[in-house]
């Protein structure tokens, strides 16, 4: 018995212990990791149009529907377009071309969908807010990454927490960009004339919120093109169905 | 030498009961603070926990005449960590939705104590079935632990149980309010404490007492 555990432990044991036990482990998650791959992507891709069409509250939030017909409200009603700086939506991307979605029933804008791409307390926070055609009022909020504490300011995957978006404005009532935060609390403690700009905040994740209230106000400051094409009603459907002939 | 069953059912008591990885050996500290606001994550959390260290537990008691003493550290995490990220990369695949609630807990998993504290502990001196049954009684030690945390934070913390309200309105009307510091991790430490207490005071071993 010492014999055999002198053995184990000699140097060399050691070595092709340690040489054997990286290679099986490091062969069993590559090849997990890229068998794997086009299966995960495929879920993602998947995921990330559940979000929108959840931000378009064309499926219900806590609803989850088969692959096809998530496929087929995303193809009907959801356009990829990019827009200019003067609001104008363009064929393809140019290097500082805004990235968005449309919501379209047939030829008509219902709204547009920005993606949300902002810095959260432990990770990136990725979403989508969804605009009525008025280029001011949101329809509705999703998140589908982030890396939040769960409980905590993981709560905003939750529906609790993304339906209080829907219905805020963007503008103040001298029609001045305003964007849309997270309040510290609830809304209802806040002066009256701020309600329209703030939604609940979490308990026990005050960062989480402020990161993302300044992720929302950038990523909105930065649309705000779009937004003011909405409100002089310049985007029409016809514009982007010329642009794509 | 006992039997099968009987060794079985000693393991289990040991690790779910007398020495409950929470409250007698006081690992996985950490974990129980960070996922015990509500039920859903404390449930998911000790499912994910209770088969890892089933598995690690089993894999590593099978190497154990070949691991070298001097890197066994190293080589039971290496095991550890491949197993979780395995685990994860075919949740991403096949079960997405799952692997989205589970989140950090993943990472959470490989550093939690009771996974490497188990190994060194049993796995290293026994066969791989009763390792495979300690890592399981262990797990669901954790489990009771977490899920009776979690249970209390979320009812005083929110009013809650399993996301749905369970304290009636009139109740709040006559002036009960939420405890906001059970949504807090502080919470979390005095629950933790007090269920340690009444666990040792109820089994009647302590560490002081030895």
């Amino acid at each position: 018995m010492s014999d055999k555990s002198q053995d184990k432990n000699s140097k060399k044991n050691v070595i092709i212990f340690a040489i054997i036990l990286s290679i099986v482990c490091s062969l069993l998650i590559t090849g997990a990791a890229s068998g794997l791959k086009s299966l995960q992507q495929e879920n993602m891709r998947l995921d990330k149009k559940i979000n929108i069409l959840k931000a378009a509250n064309l499926i219900k939030n806590n609803q989850k529907p088969p692959k096809d017909v998530i496929l087929k409200l995303y193809n009907d009603h959801i356009q990829e377009v990019f827009v200019d700086n003067t609001g104008k939506t363009i064929d393809k991307e140019i290097s500082d071309a805004l990235h968005l979605y449309f919501y379209k029933t047939d030829n008509k804008i219902n709204g547009y969908i920005l993606p949300i791409n902002t810095r959260g307390l432990w990770g990136k926070i990725q979403g989508y807010l969804a605009f009525k055609n008025d280029g001011q009022t949101v329809s509705g909020f999703s998140v589908f990454s982030h890396a939040e504490t769960p409980g905590l300011g993981g709560e905003i995957e939750n529906a609790w927490f993304q339906k209080n978006f829907k219905g805020k404005k963007i503008l103040n009532s001298q029609n001045k960009f305003v964007s849309v935060g997270i309040a510290k609390g609830k809304v209802k403690n806040l002066p009256k004339k701020i309600q329209d700009h703030y939604v609940d905040g979490i308990s026990g994740a005050t960062l989480t919120g402020q990161y993302l209230s300044e992720g929302i106000k950038s990523t909105l400051a930065k649309y705000e093109p779009v937004s003011i094409s909405f409100r002089q009603k310049k985007l029409k459907a016809m514009d982007i169905h010329q642009n794509k002939e | 030498m006992l039997n099968d069953s009987s060794r079985y059912k000693e393991i289990l008591v040991k690790g779910i009961w007398t020495e409950n990885p929470v409250a007698y050996q006081v690992l996985g500290i950490c974990s129980a603070l960070a996922v015990t606001v509500k039920m859903s994550t404390a449930i998911v959390m000790s499912l994910a926990l209770t088969l890892v260290t089933a598995f690690s537990s089993m894999i590593i008691s099978s190497m154990r005449k070949k691991i070298p003493s001097n890197i066994r550290i190293i080589a039971e995490l290496a095991v550890i960590a491949s197993l979780v990220i395995v685990t994860d990369e075919i949740l991403k695949a096949f079960f997405y939705d799952i692997s989205k609630q589970l989140s950090i807990f993943v990472g959470l998993i490989i550093t939690n104590c009771i996974v490497l504290g188990r190994a060194e502990a049993f796995a290293l001196a026994n066969n791989p079935v009763d390792s495979f049954v300690d890592g399981i009684a262990n797990g669901l030690g954790y489990s009771l632990i977490l899920i009776a945390v979690a249970f209390l934070r979320e009812l005083l913390g929110t009013g809650q149980f399993f996301g749905f309200s369970v304290i009636p309105n009139c109740i709040y009307d006559i002036g009960y309010q939420n405890m906001g510091l059970m949504v807090l991790a502080p919470g979390a430490f005095f629950i933790i404490g007090l269920l340690v207490w009444l666990k040792n005071s109820l089994s009647g071993i302590s560490h002081e007492k030895r």
